[in-house]
């Protein structure tokens, strides 16, 4: 192992010898474990062995990303030789610089209760048919069950000119789910998916057995009692689930300070919030969303980023104000400022950009029972299945998965499909009050050229939005 | 090095197991992303791995080694693994080799190319010259060779190198064109003319007002077609069909698109994703998946190919089978024409996020990006932002109008993640939706 840390060490000092002006290496192990039950069938383990280097370089102006995974003395030469000579060909007529940010020495890991390696993979598997079994004892026409489990183990050395060292451990767990449940012609379809740094406890712990067959009851009973969702103004509360996608999608990508400068104009967008926007009112004096790489347990846990910069809570919109944007140390100095330690890379062979990590409207005070109790007549959006928005992050939809007709503060039928099709503002500005009940899913976050599906959380608590159009 | 794909599966079988499958992939790829008018990074790749497939007493685990100088250990690891695990009784068995393959080298001159700045500036200047203010995008050159065996025989090589330009031209933040350039010969490369066609798509699109909601007949460009098919062909895996993933379940020999549609996957054809075989040595070929509308087959490996009581399309993947490349027949009516026959309707150019509420019955919605045109008699009246596309895969492709005569290759970044060589498509009855304030 110390191998290939000397060769991170090596790279960087090459580098330097090569005329750049600020050089970083990157080790990463990655050990994914992965499978599929399909209707109760192990349908593909998958099981690799990960690891490679990449190193990045500034010289003359322009910035340079090489990798491989042959660690050998004479291929990490090669690709520094690599970056150094693509860095310099950019001929840039503004040179990049990176904010300074101080250099640290510092070893992080994620514990595990239940090491994800002491786990064995029947054990695993074990675990998702027996699952699968009672969403299949319920009796319901499934016809289609689709579970997925990721485990991934990952090990990490960065190291920089400045004299940054960092090692870092991190155990990561994802579920996600797919069911089809039908009636007849009709069907509802649901995608959930859930994560974890930390070991196999996390499975208990986000109680996946369980959220399993509540939703395939819930799809049978919107299915056999769901109606038309009611269309016009009216009020609308909106489940943890729905403030994280939104939180994620509105709050957190518009507020990339890559994207704002149009680094990723081409590929994920740019944002309708400016350079000069901090400070722009785009929500009610009630809305906080954040992202906080440091929650515990949360899947994008980090301590520090893929730069060695170390990681805090930021507040994304505060009091329904722009407040802060995600920052590396790229787009911190474009900016005149300091990173945020929001850069991020999926492997070792992809360079780092700015991320979000943990997303998610901060919690307020209400119960679930005072959020519904001010509701004369509105809709109840606890899920949704189809989503997007569009690249300046300003139209977004959410079409509801589970969702039931509020009627005098009390929740009545559910009502299928339900149509939250808003503008950024407007959503946000429609928001009064805040609940208690902080939720996580887990995301897939995807962004860059070549693309970088990467590890994000999506959370919030109920909340409640005053006369809104619903479809 | 070229023998140890080889040499993976006489490991495999000594190991006890009864199929294996190993791919020692070889990348050599290099990119320049550019924003602002200028590159922002350049991205070189040296990576040699093997993705291995293996079964032993039908239990199917799947790797990809990086470490190469331990290949033994991560074989004996892996079918550790595999007896631990449990048997897929799905599982069929891989194709039977051994096969011939087409003679295909890739072209020298990409090979050798060591610098494509100029393409990027090509491209940039292109778009700034039709009154462009910004570009943003990604230039690739290609390069990864294959040395394929399993253990029914197959023992093949592929050596796959092209050119790949996107590129966005932006006036203003919701003024925006694209264009893509693809090329597997150098002399056929014309970022330029790429850049030209953002650059005039984001001229036109100035000044956009909000659009409305309604039914239109609407001209899809040749990228936003592109995503229409994208999503056709990935959902004619057999794998997202028996996933729950696809509205086209029980569809064959149905009609799911008009008389005017025709479309086939081909591996073997001149695209991006040109390759001489699929995961398990099966030569690529053209399969109709679309003949006039008709639904003619899914995707299948020698797997889910059993399942359904046919042959594998050569289309597998290291577990699921998947589309290479997707064309679609031209028709025969020219540009002009198609806009001509556009009374009161739109133009699309561009879409992202395309998520659906329900796969089976293929309800989605995607948002158009980039230039959008309100057409009245063939001629653009109007540019339109913020509207979404809000309707169902089968019933635009069975809305169906017309298709030009000429086709154009695509692939972008997520949307159209395969190459689809597509024409302009005229489409009927689009619901498009809108965001309320």
């Amino acid at each position: 192992m110390d191998g290939e840390y000397d060769l991170v060490d090596y790279a960087v000092q090459y580098a330097r010898q090569r005329g750049a002006t600020y050089a970083e290496a990157r080790f990463e192990r990655q050990e994914p474990e992965q499978f599929i039950l399909k209707n109760g069938t192990l349908d593909a383990l998958y099981v690799g062995a990960d690891r490679g280097i990449g190193v990045r370089v500034l010289a003359k102006g322009g910035l340079g990303f090489a990798a491989t995974n042959t660690l050998t003395k004479a291929d990490v030469k090669a690709v520094v030789d690599d970056a150094v000579k693509i860095a310099k060909a950019a001929r840039r007529k503004t040179p990049i610089t990176f904010a300074q940010e101080e250099a640290i020495t510092t070893n992080w890991s994620v514990a595990e209760d239940t090491k994800l390696s002491d786990v064995p993979v029947e054990e695993k598997i074990a675990a998702f048919q027996a699952i699968d079994q009672s969403v299949h004892d319920l009796g319901f026409k499934i016809p289609a069950r689709y579970f997925q489990l990721s485990c991934n183990r990952i090990t990490k050395y960065f190291a920089n000119s400045e004299g940054s060292r960092i090692h870092s451990y991190s155990p990561r767990l994802r579920t996600s789910f797919f069911l089809t449940v039908v009636n007849g012609a009709d069907a509802e379809q649901s995608h959930r998916e859930y994560g974890w740094s930390g070991g196999w406890e996390g499975i208990r712990e986000l109680k996946v057995a369980e959220r399993v067959t509540d939703e395939a009851r819930s799809m049978q009973r919107s299915l056999l009692e769901g109606k038309k969702s009611p269309e016009g103004k009216m009020d609308l509360v909106v489940g943890p689930q729905v403030s994280g996608i939104a939180a994620h999608e509105s709050c957190g990508h518009p507020t990339e300070a890559d994207r704002v400068l149009g680094r990723e104009a081409s590929q994920a967008g740019k944002s309708f919030i400016g350079p000069d926007g901090l400070g722009m009112k785009v929500g009610s004096d009630v809305v906080n969303v954040c992202d906080d790489p440091t929650v515990e347990h949360a899947i994008a846990f980090y301590a520090t980023d893929d730069e060695g910069v170390p990681a805090r809570r930021r507040y994304l919109y505060k009091e329904g104000r722009v407040n802060e944007f995600l920052q590396n140390r790229e787009t911190a100095s474009a900016f005149g400022t300091h990173s945020n330690g929001a850069s991020r890379a999926v492997n070792y062979n992809v360079e780092a950009i700015v991320r979000m990590a943990n997303t998610f409207v901060e919690p307020k005070d209400h119960t679930m029972e005072e959020l519904l109790d001010g509701v004369k007549f509105g809709v109840y959006m606890k899920s949704f299945m189809e989503w997007n928005i569009d690249d300046k992050r300003y139209n977004a939809k959410y079409a509801g998965r589970e969702a039931y007709l509020i009627e005098d503060g009390q929740l009545k039928h559910p009502v299928r499909r339900t149509i939250v099709e808003l503008t950024t503002p407007t959503f946000w500005s429609a928001v009064d009050a805040v609940g208690t009940d902080l939720e996580f899913e887990a995301g897939f976050c995807g962004k860059s050229d070549p693309g970088q599906a990467l590890d994000a959380s999506l959370g919030g608590p109920t909340m409640r939005l005053r006369n809104v159009y619903l479809r | 090095m070229e023998d140890l794909a080889v040499q993976i599966v006489a490991k495999a079988q000594k190991l006890g197991c009864q199929d294996a499958v190993a791919d020692l992939v070889h990348n050599r790829s290099y990119q320049i992303r550019f924003a602002q008018n200028e590159p922002v990074i350049s991205n070189r790749w040296r990576e040699s791995y093997a993705s291995v497939f293996l079964v032993h007493d039908k239990r199917v685990v799947a790797t990809d080694i990086k470490d190469l100088t331990d290949v033994d250990a991560s074989l004996e690891r892996l079918v550790k693994i595999a007896k631990a695990s449990q048997r897929n009784p799905e599982y069929a068995g891989i194709a039977k080799g051994k096969f011939r393959y087409a003679p295909f080298r890739p072209d020298p001159k990409i090979l050798a190319l060591q610098d494509g700045s100029d393409y990027v500036h090509a491209a940039i200047n292109g778009a700034l010259a039709q009154g462009a203010k910004e570009c943003a995008g990604s230039f690739w050159r290609y390069e990864d060779e294959h040395f394929l065996a399993t253990s029914n025989g197959v023992e093949a090589h592929d050596h796959r190198a092209s050119l790949y330009l996107s590129i966005r031209a932006l006036l203003s933040l919701e003024s925006s064109g694209h264009g893509i350039a693809c090329a597997t010969r150098l002399s056929q490369f014309d970022p330029e003319k790429a850049g030209r066609k953002s650059g005039r798509i984001a001229s036109l699109a100035k000044d956009p007002k909000r659009g409305q909601g309604g039914r239109y007949t609407v001209v899809f460009d040749p990228l936003i077609f592109g995503s229409l098919t994208d999503q056709v062909a990935g959902r004619l895996s057999a794998y997202a069909v028996l996933a729950g993933f696809s509205p086209y379940g029980k569809k064959i020999g149905k009609r799911v698109a008009s008389p005017a549609v025709t479309i086939w996957d081909d591996g073997s054809e001149e695209s991006l994703a040109r390759k001489k075989f699929d995961m398990e040595g099966v030569p690529t070929k053209r399969t109709p998946l679309i003949r006039k509308g008709i639904l003619k087959t899914y995707l299948h490996n020698t797997s889910t190919a059993k399942r359904f009581k046919t042959k594998t399309t050569g289309n597998a993947g290291l577990v699921a089978p998947d589309p290479h490349a997707v064309f679609v027949k031209p028709g025969d009516w020219s540009r002009d024409e198609i806009f001509s026959e556009v009374k009161d309707g739109l133009w699309l150019t561009n879409t992202w996020y395309t998520r659906y509420q329900s796969y089976v019955k293929g309800d989605l919605s995607t948002i158009p990006r980039d230039g959008i045109f309100h057409i009245r008699k063939g001629e653009v009246v109007e540019t339109w932002k913020d509207i979404r596309l809000t309707d169902n895969l089968v019933r635009l492709m069975q809305n169906v109008v017309a298709l030009s005569d000429t086709t154009e290759q695509m692939m972008w970044w997520g949307e159209v993640s395969i190459p689809n060589v597509v024409p302009y498509a005229l489409i009927k009855d689009v619901n498009i939706t809108r965001s309320a304030e």
